[in-house]
């Protein structure tokens, strides 16, 4: 679309950092677009957020995610200007901001409830900023219709939002903070309100007007699907803190802890002894009584552990599949259909329980109550520290 | 296909007819009869005759009447003014705040309703008096005392003090309906608070703010005792101007024709600045 190229540069030399197992650190030596230094916010004693501190290159999108009450929010808050940190700084290109206020700093925020000025007609909605910086009359004009053509809603500038729809308010909420050439967008669950089938369309719109911008993004989302499938990088929060910062792939693969494993997809968190660690991989057993080989850790033969096994890494195999990894024996205790696929909870003896999510069961005909062998490549469980 | 509906039964005659026939029957007949009256003739031996004249809206055409009538008008118009200053921002910050401190403003912000206009008026005397709390501090520091009292400042104080709770609960009402998410989306998109305030806050308030100045004005024009007692002789305004006739003169088609005529001015000015409301509300609904 030629509106989106002439509203800011089309692409960026954003790395492919997303497709690696393991990214390199973003900090390449130059200066990070947004950067949060050691951010302290404290409402009372007992509700304080931070200290956090992240850097974001330019044209990056990075997402913050994390239940409700985890500080995401309120970091967010933190850079549009809307809170004034207790502790910290807040870097845009290396100059501080955290001292100006939300109408200094030229930092685009995309509400949850769109926010949209319902005295105003949608054209004056997106020309709002516009005209508070005097832009002249034809420049604001087409600029107005640049926006509106580039979120898909070019002929609905007479409307008024409450005539639109919730997909299309928070089109024309996009398009009031982009129309402004933003140095950064910031999300706050823009996608929450929508529907189910709008959000994934939606999810997909946002992603690549973000990349033919290329401004760089902050999105807050309590959703790990969202998350998985927009960001560059994930930060996830909780109780004020960051848990873990990374790909969407280290997220899921990689996770940094329990609360990251627990929180992103399904998992069986097991907890384990180590009895073993040998140089290609780490010998655990289970408080279920179950031994099984796991990838390799700084972890120390005796010490407690916690071992997750995604339960899609969980196979249902023939037994004459006798080369795999971790083979158990085991007996189907409760089977759920899905519709894609089946989520089962089989008893391995002697008492570990373990879901399993699994396809082509129906072929099978299994059922409850059926014993079944199942393996899990020693790569897919990782061994967690207490 | 014709639906067959339930008849309706006329249940708001239960709910408003007890005081519909109220109205009616203290406030309509003797209004109608304030109008009826106000077509009579004068007379002074027996207050009035069943001869009908204009004479009574003839007399009214005199310059010293007019000048009360302005006045009158100019008050009320000060008044507002002063209701909306200092209503807006109080009001702003009643719908903003917690429901406790909330609680707690409206009670100080309706307290001067719960006392009696006298006792309220006698309270501004003790202050503003010859020998009242002003004037004592100013003569302690020895400065020549103030008339602080009996001129149309003086009046509009007293007013807007009363009236102030009539400009602040319709505006807080309307302020709460706006979403605090909107004024952060002014300044986010790089509105100063002042311009979040004339492009965001105002037109989204304006129901409330119309309200507002339809009630302090309507009730400022028509105030009696406040004026009496704050204005003294000086500040005649158009209730004393209804008073003396009645009362003193027994003029009544008098002091009838000038009832009558405020009436009238302040329905009118009622219905314009509603019907000013309602295509306000039709702007922002967008049909």
């Amino acid at each position: 679309m030629p509106a989106a190229a002439s509203l800011r540069h089309a692409t960026t030399s954003r790395g492919r950092a997303n497709v690696a197992l393991i990214t390199t650190d973003k900090d390449q030596g130059s200066t990070p677009e947004l950067e949060i230094r050691n951010l302290v916010k404290r409402f009372t004693p007992q509700s304080v957020v931070g200290p956090i501190s992240l850097k974001v290159a330019a044209g990056e999108f990075v997402s913050l995610l994390g239940p409700s009450g985890c500080g995401k929010t309120t970091t967010l808050r933190c850079i549009a200007g809307f809170e004034t940190p207790s502790e910290g700084s807040i870097l845009l290109t290396g100059a501080a901001i955290e001292r100006q206020p939300p109408n200094r700093r030229n930092i685009g925020l995309v509400f949850q409830n769109y926010a949209l000025f319902p005295h105003l007609t949608i054209f004056e909605n997106v020309a709002f900023g516009l005209r508070l910086r005097r832009i002249g009359k034809a420049e604001l004009i087409q600029r107005v219709g640049q926006a509106l053509e580039l979120v898909g809603l070019p002929d609905l500038g007479g409307r008024y939002p409450r005539q639109l729809s919730g997909g299309q308010q928070q089109r024309i909420a996009i398009a009031r903070s982009v129309v402004l050439e933003p140095r950064i967008l910031l999300f706050d669950e823009p996608l929450s309100n929508l529907d189910l089938k709008l959000r994934l369309a939606m999810r997909k719109e946002l992603r690549e007007l973000q990349r033919r911008l290329g401004t760089t993004a902050v999105y807050v989302t309590h959703d790990q699907g969202e998350a998985l499938a927009l960001s560059d990088r994930i930060v996830v929060m909780s109780n004020g803190r960051i848990e873990q910062i990374g790909s969407p792939l280290e997220i899921y693969e990689r996770p940094a802890n329990t609360f990251v494993a627990d929180f992103i997809g399904g998992s069986n968190l097991i907890d384990a002894v180590v009895m073993d660690v040998d140089a290609g991989a780490t010998i655990i057993r289970t408080d279920g009584g179950l031994t099984l080989r796991a990838s390799r850790t700084a972890s120390r033969v005796g010490d407690r552990v916690v071992a997750m096994v995604r339960p899609e890494r969980v196979r249902l195999i023939a037994d004459a599949e006798v080369a795999a990894e971790n083979r158990l024996n085991a007996r189907i205790k409760e089977l759920t259909y899905l519709g894609q696929d089946f989520q089962l909870a089989i008893d391995v003896p002697p008492e570990q329980e373990l879901m399993v999510v699994a396809r082509a069961c129906a072929e099978r005909g299994l059922a409850a109550g059926d014993q079944v062998v199942v393996a899990v490549d020693a790569t897919d469980v990782l061994v967690l520290s207490k | 296909m014709t639906v067959s509906q339930p008849r309706q039964r006329p249940y708001w005659v239960a709910l408003v007819g007890p005081l519909g026939l109220y109205l009616v029957v203290f406030l309509v007949i003797p209004f109608i009869n304030i109008i009826v009256l106000s077509f009579y003739t004068h007379s002074p031996t027996r207050i009035w005759t069943t001869e009908l004249t204009i004479a009574n809206y003839i007399d009214l055409m005199d310059a010293s009447f007019m000048t009360v009538l302005l006045r009158t008008l100019r008050l009320g118009g000060v008044c507002t003014v002063i209701c909306v200053l200092f209503g807006y921002p109080l009001a702003y910050f009643l719908a903003r705040a917690s429901r406790r401190t909330a609680l707690i403003g409206l009670f100080f912000l309706v307290m001067p309703l719960m006392v009696s206009a006298v006792i309220r008026t006698f309270g501004w005397l003790v202050i503003l008096g010859r020998n009242g709390l002003v004037n004592s501090a100013i003569t302690a520091f020895g400065l020549e005392r103030l008339g602080l009292l009996y001129n149309e400042t003086a009046v509009v104080i007293g007013l807007a003090n009363v009236f102030l709770p009539f400009m602040v609960l319709p505006l807080m009402a309307s302020i709460e309906r706006i979403n605090p998410a909107l004024e952060e989306a002014a300044r986010n998109l790089g509105a100063s608070w002042l311009q979040t305030f004339y492009r965001v806050i105002l037109p989204l308030s304006r129901a409330g703010l119309i309200s507002g100045c339809l009630l302090v004005y309507s009730a400022a024009i028509s105030a009696f005792v406040v004026p009496m007692l704050m204005g003294g002789a000086r500040v005649r305004v158009i209730g004393r101007q209804i008073y003396d006739p009645l009362l003193i003169s027994y003029s009544w088609p008098n002091a009838s024709a000038i009832a009558t005529l405020l009436v009238i001015a302040t329905t009118c000015f009622a219905f314009a600045v509603l019907a000013l409301m309602r295509r306000s509300a039709r702007q922002e609904q967008g049909t």
